[in-house]
């Protein structure tokens, strides 16, 4: 059988599109106040962005006086072809992927702990935000301190144990392991306040009836409670991800990149190619290029945790 | 209606507004002066006052220059020097972005001689031939003045120089029981090593015995990652008669026969360092010559000030000074030459002011003033004789404290500067990797600089 449409009334069209139009003429002086927002938006995102992409179609060294020459894909070309962008590819993503997996796990246990009150709570907790207030350079040069081999603390007390001291940051075995250490020790307040904020906007009665009905503590997290922190957990390891990428400061004051490329990171490897050498053509293609990983990364990650209505 | 209209000519005139300042600001932004503007480049406006922006290393010569030159400078001349100290890596970024944005916030500026050739070469540094006289040439240690120059241009004033210098312990070298001891495990007398074989001979020596009451190490030097590690391997390539590159910086040279030889003293030496060493800067070599933990060191000269500073140091008046040693007797050595200049910027609106104190920062009375007041060693081959210098005493001691002055002469005759060409900064950052795969023995000296060359090149033609 088929089915007909009702006729659309001939005018309803045009008349809509007017009445529309004149909506939108009624508004657009309101609008007339974001412009300033929107011109500094342009002017501090949008241009830099723009600009840095057009620069890494040039070869265009800073101190060459014949200037910016365009080369096309140049500099991708050879990024993409050097061995040593792909070897701070994976340095940056052992990197984030340990650093950020460590800190959720024990930022999320943390918050577990705290979740019910007990004597001296409210201290700990200021306690425990401690590192995440301090600037990074400050933590780089706290640790270098506390881990060097002949003065610092760490090996004093490793030594005091028994044990041989270990040179944390100038073995190429120990050095990424001992920069994911530190980041961990200052992040993990980060993930814990998140988790410990969600944990707490969890309906009690919701975890009461899990009780009432039987359910193990286990159960009860894993049944109830992690389902309802999957979009804290998605925020959370999405920021820290993102973070987590541009790891530059902390790299500066501990291991240079070093020993040898141990620690060498996308963003220090950029630093390197633009601010000593100025080749800023190449560092923009640089850039460019971490940041679609970090894009795809991120968007990655948040369909994997996110259901598809949640995305829409 | 007419309230409508009202609110669009308001809403209108605010964007305008808002555009105009922007566009002033933006255009006030890229040459904008921190200097009070005054006239004519360097001639102060009646009544006015000419105010120099200076940044300098924050070494003992920059704040020399910081705490007592620039002061007195504007007691004697009205004008005023705000001197920023800023750290070396820094002042090359720093420069850099100012040059490309042709800012003239700054107006002088404290450079690392292998500067001179990426911004004089730019054309972004003021000349200064005409601030140094045909008196001030014959007074200058000639090499001074050759690394301050690029392509027929002085574009830097010298401030201090500070080649390489063997520093070893005159207490543990003229303790006769650690003779005894030296000679009846080597056979050989214990004095300053004058080879490279009888130094890697007493660095294993010394190394991981206790010497009064200490555990004492073979040897430090910087070995860190950047430039720290390339820096000491240099005195050791250029005395073993290697070269980083061809005759026009066209090609990377380093794998010779000299070039591997040089590489693995190097390498060989390493092991003979304090635990750690691998990320020594030159702070952990002066804690380490402080606290009296190592024999001997491979250090710049001026570095020998902070030994001798009895409210930091183990060791006041313990160390003495030689040549870096050579590879046989009776040879030279060629160590590796440190010097900073003082350039003055394209950018600068004061440059004929600006000029003017770098050079009156280098007179004669003012090389050696900065000289005793702990800020690097002269540049001026007089100030070597001046007996402010040469009679002044460690307080409290008998120990002169300029003994290494004769030694800078003899260096500064075989000195050798790092590649001088514009990508010399991008050089050191793509050698220093694989040189610390050498020194960590993941690679051999062989492979290490292969693997060198090819990098180098590489990035020659990017």
């Amino acid at each position: 059988m088929a089915v007909s449409t009702p006729p659309r009334p001939a005018a309803a069209g045009p008349t809509r599109f007017l009445k529309r139009r004149a909506g939108r003429r009624r508004q657009w002086p309101f609008l007339l106040p974001m412009l300033p927002g929107l011109l500094f938006l342009g002017a501090m995102a949008v241009y830099p962005t723009v600009y840095s992409l057009v620069i890494s179609f040039f070869r265009w060294n800073l101190n060459n006086p014949l200037g910016k020459q365009y080369g096309g894909f140049h500099n991708y070309d050879i990024l993409l072809k050097d061995p040593a962008f792909w070897h701070s590819v994976g340095v940056t993503l052992r990197y984030v992927v340990a650093s950020v997996v460590l800190e959720l796990g024990l930022g999320l246990g943390l918050a577990l702990l705290f979740f019910r009150s007990f004597p001296g709570d409210k201290l700990l907790r200021a306690l425990l935000i401690l590192p995440m207030v301090v600037a990074p350079v400050v933590v780089g040069l706290l640790w270098r301190y506390m881990l060097s081999v002949q003065f610092g603390v760490v090996n004093w007390l490793i030594g005091a144990l028994g044990f041989g001291r270990v040179d944390f940051l100038g073995s190429p075995s120990w050095a990424l392991p001992t920069l994911i250490l530190i980041d961990v020790w200052q992040w993990t307040p980060f993930m814990f306040l998140i988790m410990l904020a969600a944990l707490q906007g969890i309906p009690e009665d919701i975890l009461e009836a899990a009780r009432v009905d039987g359910a193990k503590p286990a159960r009860i997290f894993f049944d109830h409670m992690l389902p309802l922190l999957r979009y804290p957990i998605a925020v959370a390891v999405a920021l820290r991800l993102i973070d987590a990428f541009r790891v530059y400061d902390l790299i500066f004051m501990t291991t240079r990149g070093g020993p040898i490329d141990k620690t060498e990171t996308l963003s220090w490897q950029i630093y390197d190619a633009g601010f000593k050498s100025f080749d800023i053509g190449y560092a923009a293609a640089f850039s460019w290029l971490m940041l679609i990983l970090v894009v795809v990364l991120t968007t990655v990650f948040l369909r994997l945790m996110l259901r598809r209505e949640d995305l829409a | 209606m007419q309230m409508r209209a009202k609110v669009i000519r308001a809403a209108l005139a605010m964007v305008a507004a808002l555009v105009m300042l922007t566009v002033a600001a933006c255009g006030g932004g890229s040459n904008n002066s921190k200097s009070t503007s005054s006239g004519p480049s360097g001639t102060p406006a009646k009544g006015g006052k000419v105010t120099l922006n200076a940044i300098f290393l924050p070494a003992t010569w920059g704040t020399v220059v910081k705490d007592t030159l620039a002061p007195e400078y504007e007691r004697e001349t009205g004008v005023k020097v705000n001197v920023q100290l800023i750290a070396r890596d820094a002042i090359h970024d720093k420069m850099a972005t100012l040059f490309a944005a042709k800012d003239s916030s700054f107006d002088i500026f404290n450079l690392d001689y292998n500067w001179i050739p990426e911004f004089g070469g730019a054309g972004q540094l003021v000349p200064m031939d005409d601030m140094v006289s045909a008196a001030d040439r014959q007074d200058f240690f000639p090499l001074t003045l050759k690394v301050a120059t690029w392509q027929g241009k002085l574009y830097g004033i010298p401030q201090t120089i500070h080649p390489a210098l063997l520093w070893y312990r005159k207490d543990l070298y003229g303790d006769p029981k650690i003779q005894t001891q030296f000679q009846a495990e080597t056979g050989q007398k214990l004095e300053a090593p004058k080879t490279m074989a009888e130094w890697l001979q007493q660095a294993k020596f010394f190394n991981g015995k206790t010497f009064h009451g200490k555990k004492t190490y073979g040897w430090a030097a910087q070995a860190a990652k950047g430039f720290g590690n390339v820096h000491t391997w240099l005195s050791f390539l250029y005395t073993y008669g290697g070269h980083p590159f061809n005759g026009d910086f066209t090609k990377s040279t380093l794998s010779s026969p000299q070039g591997e030889q040089a590489t693995a003293q190097w390498a060989e030496m390493m092991k003979y360092m304090p635990p750690g060493a691998n990320g020594f800067t030159y702070d952990n070599v002066t804690t380490a010559a402080q606290q009296g933990t190592i024999a001997t060191a491979l250090q710049w000269s001026w570095g020998a000030f902070a030994v001798d500073d009895k409210k930091s140091s183990k060791t006041v008046g313990d160390w003495e000074y030689t040549q870096v040693p050579a590879v046989t007797a009776g040879q030279v050595s060629h160590p590796h030459l440190a010097e900073w200049v003082i350039a003055v910027s394209k950018y600068s609106k004061h440059a004929v002011e600006a000029k003017k104190f770098a050079a009156w920062l280098e007179t004669k009375k003012n090389d050696v003033v900065q000289a005793s007041l702990g800020g690097g060693d002269p540049v001026r081959q007089s100030s070597y004789s001046n007996v402010k210098l040469t009679k002044d005493k460690v307080p409290g001691t008998n120990v002169l404290r300029f003994r290494r002055l004769p030694q800078v002469i003899v260096a500064m005759k075989n000195a050798m500067p790092r590649p001088f060409f514009a990508g010399e900064e991008r050089w050191e950052t793509t050698v220093t990797t694989p040189l610390q795969a050498v020194s960590l023995g993941k690679e051999s000296p062989a492979q290490g600089l292969t693997q060198s060359d090819k990098a180098v090149d590489a990035s020659l033609q990017r």
